[in-house]
């Protein structure tokens, strides 16, 4: 019997008040070697407070942040950590390859694994024909994927990433999701926060949400919906003008032009449907759908705007 | 449409108070900066003495007589070199050592060199006065040169008013001038002879019967330092007096004799001569190029050492600094790897000036190859940490270029990059000693116009080393607000 696999990156009960409010109220999450963490919130829940606060860029005010030293890593005895901050943090005056050289540098990494590293990593962000070429001249995505480039030359354990695909088109956003799943496949930890919730539910291992610098939610899809919502899928049905009656196991919003039933399986569904089958007039829109993280989202942190 | 856009710009200057500033207040503090300088500097010269030496080879007493007149001038601050050096008379060597160290010293704008044999009377015997400068205060050549001629002047005046209102009654009875008297007559001394020594003058001859009431008042009328003004005594005596030894000046036709035989003007040129020297121009090309050379290279030094030093504030909005700081460089590394790179790039810079200053204006960069690398070095030591701590002070790039503007050319003004130090008053100097554009002119000048050796540099090594130390110092506590946010 295999034991379970230790967290590479625990935090425990971490507190932190920046300029002047308490950002993070107690966090406390594992992180385990080859998972892919996507941490969701609504803006100024924490999200970038506890990502600087992983990285060292910001001093809990309590709690642990433990990294675990794996038994190969160098005499520095830290776990290696790569950060990608959610601005374009490389130099646009250089070119790709300057740049990869003076960040793997800065890593520690230099002369000839340097060198091999650079052309591994130009490989697997496809910028291997833009090596020349200034930072400035280059697409959106391909400096997105420069971007996570520079941070993983020195092959980090726990990669952070801060929102990572901001602005890029879908191609470049697939392409980055086919580079983290390449370095979680190689034991990497990847902790990304995002704001898109498409590629959280199908890309991420996990999920957790932040809400007020409190995890309000921690885990995969179908458990966050099963522990916010309750039943997974739904039925719904829209009418153009308000309607009055009562239906069985359906939900009317406050107007009374929608109605929503939820249900466990698809083995309800004929019995939702013969309640539909009693309606006096035609609805404009039936529609039957899982819930989404969005749902899950919104049940936990309201639809009220929080900037 | 228009108005609209106005109004945007309005909105976008009310919005941003460091544009504000740049725009209303920038040239509130350079019109008072340059206020400051010309109002108590050049234009009214009310508290900016020129500083002088002088320096006899033996202590006489028209040398003490001259140096009490230039110390009693209020536009001069005068020393004697020979304060501290025994009263016997020094040789040409010694002399020239004096002179060479006071002006090294770069404390006076000029060096007054007496003779040692200057005669009581200069009316006849001719007189050599020296002017040793330097050259960087051309303004004090012309100045004390007609100091010290009207000194001359009026010595040479008092001494012929002397022999006309010293008559003696020759054997005849007849008032006579006594053409070879040859004392100093000073006003005191006119003043006895007025008033005391009536005895000594005929009866019915006292001074009124040659002069006329008015001409004694002009003539006995004295500056707050007793001293009678050329201009006054060359309005009584218009022309040089060639008196025959004996004159019957109680005959009209006499006086008239006496003043048609003279027709000269009154001037002193024939006997007191003034030469004027200057050793750095001997042995320098152009020493003032040096000088500018180094004004301008240091207030762009300041200018691109805060522009590179902005780069850590650009890394910090992009988030290249987050990066860096969570690689194996830590935050001292940062900012020492910055600080060694503005300071390089700084050397560069500055020599690049000098060297183009080489080519084109010859000011002997190669003979003074040693000094101007411990000044650049230390200038460009300085000025990196001050770029950096500027940096690390201002909270956005913008903040930055606001302060940097303002403060580099208010140091660049005070400091003498813009307007020579020499021309500011005694106050706007000591001012311009917090800045380092003083301290490393002040070095440059050594070196260049002076020809100091590198030793000579020890004060302004100091304190700009010191000044790069201490910023430092401060640049490495105020950028732990990057290390723990």
């Amino acid at each position: 019997m295999t034991e379970p696999p230790s967290p590479i990156l625990t935090l425990n009960n971490v507190r932190k008040k920046y300029r002047g409010c308490e950002a993070l109220k107690g966090i406390s999450l594992q992180l385990f070697p080859g998972e892919l963490l996507g941490f969701f919130g609504p803006n100024g829940a924490g999200k970038t407070t506890m990502i600087r606060c992983i990285s060292g860029l910001l001093k809990p005010d309590s709690g642990q942040i433990r990294m675990q030293v794996s038994a190969n890593s160098d005499a520095t005895k830290t776990a290696r950590l790569g950060l990608v901050p959610q601005n374009l943090a490389v130099y646009h005056d250089l070119t790709v390859q300057q740049n990869l050289e003076v960040f793997g540098r800065l890593e520690g990494v230099t002369g000839r694994p340097l060198q091999t590293r650079i052309a591994e990593v130009l490989d697997w962000a496809a910028l291997k024909d833009r090596t020349r070429s200034l930072v400035k001249t280059l697409s959106g995505g391909m400096q997105r994927r420069l971007n996570i480039a520079c941070s993983v030359l020195h092959r980090p354990s726990v990669l952070l990433l801060d929102e990572p695909t901001v602005g890029v088109d879908p191609q470049s956003r697939e392409r980055i999701y086919t580079m983290l799943d390449d370095l979680t496949a190689q034991g990497a930890a990847v902790l990304l926060t995002t704001h898109q919730l498409d590629e959280v539910e199908t890309r991420c291992h996990r999920i957790m949400v932040i809400d007020h610098g409190t995890i309000v939610a921690d885990g995969k899809l179908p458990d966050l919906v099963r522990q916010t919502i309750g039943r997974p899928h739904r039925v719904f049905v829209r009418f153009d003008q308000p309607y009055h009656q009562e239906l069985a196991a359906f939900s009317f919003d406050e107007h009374r032009t929608s109605a929503m039933c939820p249900i466990d399986s698809m083995q309800e569904l004929p019995q939702v449907l013969a309640v539909l089958k009693q309606l006096d007039r035609e609805p404009s829109q039936i529609d039957v759908r899982s819930f989404g993280l969005q749902d899950v989202f919104l049940a936990l942190t309201g639809r009220s705007l929080r900037e | 449409m228009i108005l609209t856009i106005l109004r945007i710009m309005y909105l976008r200057l009310r919005n941003n108070p460091l544009e504000l500033l740049l725009v209303f207040v920038m040239p509130v503090i350079f019109f008072s900066i340059f206020a400051a300088i010309f109002s108590n500097g050049i234009a009214t010269g009310s508290d900016k003495q020129l500083r002088m030496a002088v320096v006899c080879a033996e202590q006489t007493p028209v040398g003490t007589e001259l140096r009490e007149f230039l110390e009693a001038n209020s536009s001069l601050q005068c020393t004697s070199l020979n304060d501290n050096l025994s009263t016997q008379r020094l040789n040409d060597v010694t002399v020239s050592s004096l002179i060479r160290d006071a002006q090294n010293s770069g404390r006076y704008d000029l060096v007054i060199k007496l003779p040692c044999d200057i005669p009581s009377d200069t009316t006849h015997a001719p007189v050599q006065v020296t002017l040793v400068t330097d050259g960087h205060n051309s303004m004090a050549v012309a100045m004390v040169s007609s100091i010290v001629k009207a000194f001359f002047s009026q010595k040479q005046a008092r001494a012929f008013a002397a022999k006309l209102l010293r008559p003696q009654t020759n054997e005849n009875g007849t008032v006579e001038v006594a053409a070879e008297t040859s004392s100093p007559g000073t006003l005191a001394g006119l003043e006895m002879q007025k008033s005391n020594d009536s005895s000594f003058f005929h009866a019915a001859k006292t001074p009124s019967d040659f002069f006329s009431e008015s001409q004694i008042q002009q003539l006995m009328t004295t500056d707050e330092y007793g001293v009678i003004r050329v201009g006054e005594m060359a309005a009584v005596v218009p022309s040089r007096w060639a008196l025959q030894k004996s004159v019957d000046l109680t005959q009209p036709q006499s006086l008239n004799a006496v003043h048609q035989k003279v027709p000269a003007p009154f001037e002193i040129d024939d006997d007191v001569s003034l030469v004027v020297e200057n050793p750095q121009a001997m042995s320098q090309e152009n020493p003032r190029i040096a000088m500018y050379a180094a004004g301008i290279a240091v207030l762009f030094l300041l200018f691109s050492a805060t522009g590179n030093a902005a780069a850590l504030l650009e890394e910090e909005e992009s988030g290249t600094l987050d990066r860096i700081l969570v690689s194996k460089a830590g935050l001292f590394h940062i900012i020492s790897g910055k600080w060694l790179g503005i300071l390089l790039l700084g050397c560069v810079q500055i020599s690049v000036m000098f060297l183009w200053a080489e080519v084109i204006f010859r000011i002997q960069l190669w003979q003074h190859l040693d000094g101007f690398a411990v000044m650049t070095i230390c200038t460009a030591a300085a000025t990196s940490s001050f770029a950096m701590l500027l940096a690390t002070v201002c909270k956005s790039r913008a903040q930055l270029n606001a302060a940097s503007v303002v403060i580099i050319l208010s140091m660049s003004a005070v400091g003498g990059s813009m307007i020579p130090r020499f021309v500011m008053s005694d106050q706007m100097q000591e001012i311009g000693k917090w800045t380092f554009n003083a301290w490393a002119l002040d070095g440059y000048q050594k070196v260049f116009w002076y020809q100091s050796p590198v030793s000579s540099l020890q004060t302004e090594v100091m304190v700009l080393l010191g000044s790069a130390v201490v910023l430092g110092m401060l640049t490495l506590i105020f950028s732990q607000r990057w290390k723990h946010g």
